[in-house]
């Protein structure tokens, strides 16, 4: 597989962007299509950690948890539905293990689909294992056991492909922690950028020697670190406006995979992802106000936006009063799935964009660079230097603290304002040069962070 | 496109209550008089290395004790930075680029004397045997060298007789244990169990991730710490003579 950068937009304005439509469509699984006219729910879990004894065990509770969400999407009428497994690392670590959970949820899907014609689809998500106690590792033994499991679950019943990679991580986690923007650059737009291409290339090759579905990525590791160490308004560990730095940032990282075959839907937790549809024009999966289970954000009604999927993280595995909790949420998503594809229907889905949008797009910086808007402007910003790693990252990085400079109505501390002209500065002090940047960094970062091994990213 | 005057619909309450002062104006505030010991608590509120060594230098050529200066300018510098940051008036980085500073000082007054510095006690540090996310632990790590303890940092995906070996032998007067997974976190419940066999007792501040106070409120030795700043203050409040259920009273606020 090559890689083939985006230079260009797939919407030619922001406001073409709705929810439930995609430029390119993605048929998976069971009858479904993802970004065709409708949205569809993608319900996560965890099992109960005592399941994962034995594969006896987690097969049983993944059976049980797939039977539980089936089943309350016929008692309530939903036409569709996506399950994510996120491996727990036996899963990976053992790919036989991944590979009759996979078979194992998918045989019940597939009854379903056969008795109730209920529309459905099978994410698999392998864990980026590829590290070991000190150091990642990238590229090795590991590497090997990863796409060991792709190949046995789509073997078994995985009609969608995904992981969240960690390239870059051990050098964001040391500048993250000392507000060096130049180190987030690098580390998410340059390291994270290298490591995907390499490995979504595999991963391609993977869904298409089984005939499934590379869907895509999400900057987890990295972007999605900094929001949660970001925090809510009164947190004191880092400033929201670098917490959406390193989401911009991260928009042109997530974007590799679809450079290097996959073709969505992309990652629930990538809240990059409305960047990556305005380019990519690939149906993607979002998360937040029905993610309140496995983490707060800022922007729970905005990010559902153009959502294409709509997921609610993850959730263990236990009973609550209104069922299982894998029943309440799918529930829960699929009421939300069900408006939207009324306002779809009807045609007033750019009214309830907006007002989901309008909801949120003052409460925070990191919502207000990711409404639809604005997020589309960071999208040129990117494709202008598309074949660039390290320009196009910058460039995200920099018109995110444009708009937030030129923002109106969205009020910042004082704190975040400095946070915000530190990182203006920084950007514009940086060389537009990619081989002097990556070479400055390298010494750096080879001098100050002990785990940093450049072998990782072929270098 | 539909925008919304935000008014009734949010408030950013982090605007709404900031402190007027900006945290250079309340650092100046902090500062100690003297000529000598001034610029070195600058340089640690300003995160500069190379600036608290010229200030010890300074210092040391005046004639004051290496060791001395730890505690008489490193850890007072030190402290002003971490008020502030409980304070709300300055974030986390500000704190780890201080503390770097402020390590970076104390290594050079060691160096200088030949000798080692009393710290305030021991504490040993890890993430749960199988998780491999460490920025948790490393926050933690350094807000407490910041408070003046010793660190020993058993890393990542640490084993979980290799905890009770450094238990053992290290003898701190606390652990702490860092998880983002609620796979992983059962470790936790299992260093307890091994601790108590052993007939070891001491608190063992656990958080991160998924890890929830009431997960930790079942193993007798747990004691939850919803933030890494609550490290430093549990040490402090062992010090000063908190027990595991005086510790729960204090820090299990749900």
């Amino acid at each position: 597989m090559a890689i083939n950068r985006f230079t260009t937009m797939a919407y030619s304005e922001a406001d073409e962007m709705v929810f439930g439509n995609a430029k390119k469509p993605v048929k998976a699984g069971l009858d479904l299509e993802i970004g065709a006219g409708y949205t569809t729910a993608e319900v996560n879990y965890a099992p109960r950690p005592e399941a994962g004894e034995t594969q006896e065990k987690l097969v049983n509770e993944y059976q049980r948890i797939t039977k539980d969400i089936m089943a309350r999407m016929v008692q309530v009428g939903f036409p569709s539905v996506v399950l994510e497994t996120e491996h727990v690392q036996q899963m990976t670590n053992n790919p036989a293990w991944g590979a009759a959970v996979a078979h194992a949820q998918k045989t019940i899907m597939e009854e379903y689909n056969e008795e109730y014609g209920i529309k459905c689809a099978l994410r698999h998500t392998p864990g980026d294992i590829r590290e070991d106690k000190e150091f990642l590792g990238l590229r090795g033994d590991k590497m090997t056991v990863v796409m060991e499991s792709f190949d046995q679950v789509a073997e078994s019943g995985a009609d969608l492909l995904s992981i969240e990679s960690m390239g870059g991580k051990e050098i964001f986690d040391y500048a993250v922690l000392r507000n060096d923007v130049p180190g987030m650059l690098y580390a998410i737009g340059c390291l994270g950028s290298m490591d995907m291409g390499y490995l979504w290339q595999e991963i391609a090759k993977v869904a298409q020697q089984k005939g499934v579905t590379a869907a895509g990525d999400t900057d987890c590791a990295q972007a999605n670190t900094a929001m949660f160490i970001a925090g809510g308004l009164l947190d004191k560990n880092l400033a929201h406006t670098l917490a959406i730095v390193a989401r911009a940032i991260s928009a042109p990282r997530s974007l590799t995979a679809y450079e290097a075959g996959a073709v969505g839907p992309g990652k629930d937790c990538g809240y990059e992802n409305i960047i990556v549809k305005a380019i990519s024009g690939m149906p993607m999966s979002f998360e937040g106000k029905t993610s309140t289970c496995a983490h707060s954000d800022v922007m729970g009604n905005l990010i559902m936006q153009c959502c294409d999927l709509w997921s609610n993280e993850s959730v263990e595995y236990h009973a609550e009063f209104g069922g299982t909790t894998v029943q309440c949420w799918s529930e829960s998503l699929n009421y939300d799935c069900a408006l939207m594809n009324t306002a779809l229907k009807s045609g007033n889905e750019k009214i309830l964009r907006d007002l989901l949008m309008a909801s949120d797009r003052f409460r925070d910086p990191q919502s207000y660079i990711l409404a639809y808007d604005n997020a589309y402007k960071v999208g040129e910003a990117i494709v202008k230097d598309g074949e660039d790693i390290f320009l196009r990252a910058k460039n995200a990085g920099m018109e995110c603290c444009n708009i937030l400079n030129g923002s109106e109505g969205l009020d910042m501390t004082k704190f975040e304002l400095g946070a915000l002209a530190k990182a203006t500065a920084e950007f514009e002090a940086l060389t537009s040069e990619s081989e002097t940047f990556m070479s400055d960094c390298m010494e750096k970062y080879s001098a100050e962070v002990p785990v940093f091994k450049p072998e990782n990213y072929g270098l | 496109m539909l925008i919304v005057d935000k008014e009734g619909i949010l408030i950013r309450y982090n605007v709404k209550m900031e402190k007027s002062m900006t945290p250079e104006e309340a650092a100046a505030e902090l500062y100690p008089k003297d000529e000598l010991y001034k610029p070195i608590a600058e340089a640690i509120f300003e995160g500069e290395e190379d600036d608290v060594i010229e200030g010890l230098e300074a210092a040391i050529a005046a004639g004051k004790d290496p060791i001395a200066l730890i505690d008489d300018i490193l850890m007072v510098g030190m402290k002003i930075v971490t008020d502030l940051y409980d304070q709300g008036v300055i974030f986390l980085p500000n704190v780890m680029m201080s503390a770097d500073a402020m390590l970076e000082g104390i290594e050079f007054c060691k160096s200088e004397s030949g000798a080692s510095p009393v710290t305030k006690g021991k504490i040993v540090v890890h993430v749960a045997e199988g998780d491999v996310h460490d920025i948790g632990k490393s926050i933690v790590a350094a807000l407490l060298r910041a408070a003046g303890y010793e660190v020993v940092d058993l890393g990542r995906d640490c084993p979980v007789d290799e905890v009770i070996e450094a238990v053992k032998k290290e003898k701190p007067m606390m652990l702490t244990g860092t998880a983002l997974m609620t796979t992983t976190m059962y470790a936790f419940k299992e260093v307890n169990d091994r601790l108590v066999e052993g007939g070891l007792s001491l608190p063992f501040q656990c958080g991160g991730g998924a890890v929830n106070q009431d997960f930790v409120g079942t193993y007798s030795l747990g004691v939850y710490g919803e933030e890494a700043a609550d490290a430093p203050k549990m040490a402090d409040a062992i010090l000063a003579g908190a027990d595991i259920a005086a510790l729960r009273t204090r820090f299990h606020t749900h």
